[in-house]
């Protein structure tokens, strides 16, 4: 029997279920499609749960009534197989699906469009004002791509439904309500409200480690939308802010003012003095040091201080080895 | 077109479709093998060598899905458990939000203020698709999904963007000065273009450098100056794919051991070969210009060490530059 057959019975069988059955009980109702030695129907039944479960068919174990001691069971939900129909017009299916192709994001969109019926909108009379055109031969060029990291659903969802996520972040667990979920240059970042910390954080979501389980529902209101430009290294941190002064050479100026978003202090030499607030002293020492010499911390004290000492323990690190 | 399907992928097709076909009460074969991306023999196939056999137990007719196919349409019944389609994970809808919220992020549509297609809302009539699309995801992700999420590809200078968008329209070389921080140097360049694209936060721009007389990648914030020309290009590298941006091939190639503090640098940055070590920490070999490399160790400090180096770079390259910063900080600020 083909596989396929298999699975779709299996699948049938089980949504047929008012109640979990036993995989003794599916060995026996599809005799048919299974081997008969006991240990052969094992592995197959392994198999196939497993690629249920790859497609998304939510697959459920649980004891089943009546048996002591108790026996596992399975079945699968009608409620939670089939979710609320977006309602997708032909039109907005196209355009998610042109979107999806102009930015790729990493592992791609999986078998979304699929289950939305499939985004091949049929070419109706050639006007396409939107420019969401239909798929196949004619995708765009892809306009960017973009990563995906692992605990994104699940912020996703936290910030959307505002339920509160616990996740690791630098080894520490930390209890946060998700508020924005922001991707900048290069790396996604979530902003929300740290309980532990009482106030405002910035996470870097690809330094989480470990699943994100959500709780329950948030109390403190979203931070404010928009201006996604200053999520910078050396803004996240836990230490108190510091106000950092650096200043630039000429020939660097632009590109700093562009790295940093500020604007800065421009000086008659052309160079220039950037205002920096400070929350991690490793992040905004190693902006510092990317501009080489052509870069210098002014003020506060400690900061310049820490950049000296680093630079020095490196030249006599070198010279010790020769 | 595709290789041959396996059973999974020929199940998650058919979940799609069986609803589809259902709610309109049959379709055209060519389309739901267009729609589904299910290869037309594969399809017809598993419709009635498979699908006509599904059903529960004890199989017989009464419980058994029927499908019958007649002048290219197909019609299924008493297919129950699979009237509806397989429900989208909160992992997909975050998909698709994330990939239109950033196309939103292109268009005027986006840029207009917060842009919000804010979740739960009645979709307004005169918001585009690709709004209303997003709007309605929020019925599957949560109401507020549209203000969740937010994206930039980018942060170069629109207008630079624009005039390098439209030469690739009109096929126009562009004259640019360019900042090339490996090289820390600024060169001027005639570029025949060819794409524009965003990789990982930054903006591209990829074509024939006639300096170099070889394709090139530019990233647009470091592109000082941008001209258009009436030249029309000469190279032909218009694609559907983005070439991934990658160092200068003539660069010197250097083998660095870093600590597990400083591993994030080998997912960062390209490398040629990777060995992860004992304790969390990983060597890389990697392609390297003399300046980006000096950085990259002044930054990385005690976390980093040259292991192998080409003879192009100096051996006491982190001394001396450590030692030309220091001189700086000596005669004071």
């Amino acid at each position: 029997m083909d596989k396929l057959e298999r699975l779709l019975n299996l699948t049938a069988e089980l949504l047929n279920t008012a109640r979990p059955i036993t995989a003794g009980e599916i060995h026996r109702r599809m005799a048919a499609a299974y081997p008969a030695a006991l240990d052969s129907f094992r592995r197959s039944f392994e198999r196939d749960k497993a690629d249920l479960r790859s497609i998304g068919v939510p697959l459920r174990s649980s004891p089943t009534p009546g048996t002591d001691p108790p026996v596992e069971g399975y079945h699968i939900r009608r409620g939670e197989y089939a979710g609320r129909d977006p309602g997708l017009a032909p039109d907005e299916l196209a355009a998610l699906h042109l979107a999806s192709n102009l930015v790729r994001l990493e592992g791609g969109v999986g078998s979304a469009f699929t289950k939305l019926g499939g985004p091949f909108a049929a070419p109706a009379g050639g006007d396409d004002p939107d420019g969401a055109g239909s798929g196949g031969a004619g995708d765009p060029a892809p306009v960017g791509a973009l990563p995906f990291d692992e605990p994104l659903a699940a912020l996703v969802e936290g910030a959307a439904r505002r339920r509160v996520a616990a996740f690791v972040y630098n080894g520490e667990a930390r209890t946060v309500e998700p508020g924005r979920l922001s991707f900048s240059r290069g790396h996604w970042y979530l902003s929300g409200w740290d309980r532990d910390r009482e106030a405002e954080r910035v996470f870097r979501v690809d330094r989480m480690t470990g699943p994100v389980t959500l709780g329950g529902p948030t109390a403190h209101a979203r931070p404010p939308a928009g201006d996604i430009g200053p999520l910078l290294g050396w803004e996240l941190g836990d230490a108190e802010p510091v106000e950092a002064r650096v200043s630039v050479d000429a020939d660097q100026a632009a590109w700093a003012s562009h790295v940093t978003g500020a604007d800065g202090e421009p000086q008659p030499d052309g160079s220039v003095v950037l205002t920096l607030k400070v929350r991690n002293p490793d992040a905004f020492r190693s902006l510092v040091l990317s501009f080489l010499d052509r870069a210098e911390v002014l003020a506060p004290e400690e900061l310049r201080g820490a950049v000296i000492d680093w630079l020095e323990a490196m030249a006599n690190r070198e010279q010790g080895r020769r | 077109m595709s290789a041959r399907l396996t059973a999974a992928e020929r199940m998650a097709r058919l979940l799609g479709v069986i609803p589809w076909v259902v709610a309109r009460d049959g379709a055209l074969i060519d389309e739901m093998t267009a729609r589904f991306d299910y290869p037309r023999d594969q399809l017809l196939a598993d419709l009635t060598e498979v699908l006509f056999f599904v059903g529960v137990h004890p199989y017989t007719p009464d419980t058994l899905i029927e499908v019958d196919i007649a002048d290219e349409v197909v019609h299924i019944r008493y297919a129950d458990w699979f009237s509806q389609p397989l429900r989208l994970s909160a992992e997909e809808a975050a998909r698709l939000l994330i990939a239109g919220r950033s196309v939103l992020a292109l268009t005027p549509e986006g840029e207009s203020g917060s842009g919000a297609a804010t979740a739960g809302e009645p979709a307004d009539d005169g918001a585009g698709p690709l709004l209303r699309a997003l709007a309605k995801l929020g019925l599957v992700l949560g109401d507020e999904a549209g203000a969740s999420v937010e994206v930039s590809l980018g942060y170069a200078p629109r207008a630079t963007l624009q005039t390098l968008r439209r030469a690739v329209e009109d096929r126009r070389r562009v004259e640019i000065e360019y900042y090339s921080y490996h090289r820390d140097r600024l060169t001027a360049r005639a570029v025949d273009p060819a794409l524009v694209f965003s990789d990982h936060g930054h903006w591209y721009l990829s074509g024939w450098c006639h300096r170099a007389g070889a394709e090139r990648v530019f990233r647009v914030d470091r592109i000082r100056r941008v001209t258009p020309t009436e030249t029309r290009v000469e190279v032909d590298l218009s694609r559907r794919e983005a070439p991934t941006p990658a160092p200068d091939p003539d660069d010197p190639v250097v083998t660095i051991r870093l600590t597990e503090a400083a591993a994030w640098a080998a997912e960062q940055y390209p490398v040629l070969e990777r060995r992860d070590l004992d304790g969390g920490g990983v060597e890389v070999r990697m392609v390297a210009s003399e300046t980006w490399l000096a950085r990259l160790l002044m930054r990385l400090g005690p976390e980093a060490e040259v292991v192998e180096r080409d003879p192009a770079i100096p051996p006491d390259l982190v001394a001396s530059t450590a030692a030309r910063i220091l001189e700086r900080y000596r005669s004071g600020p």
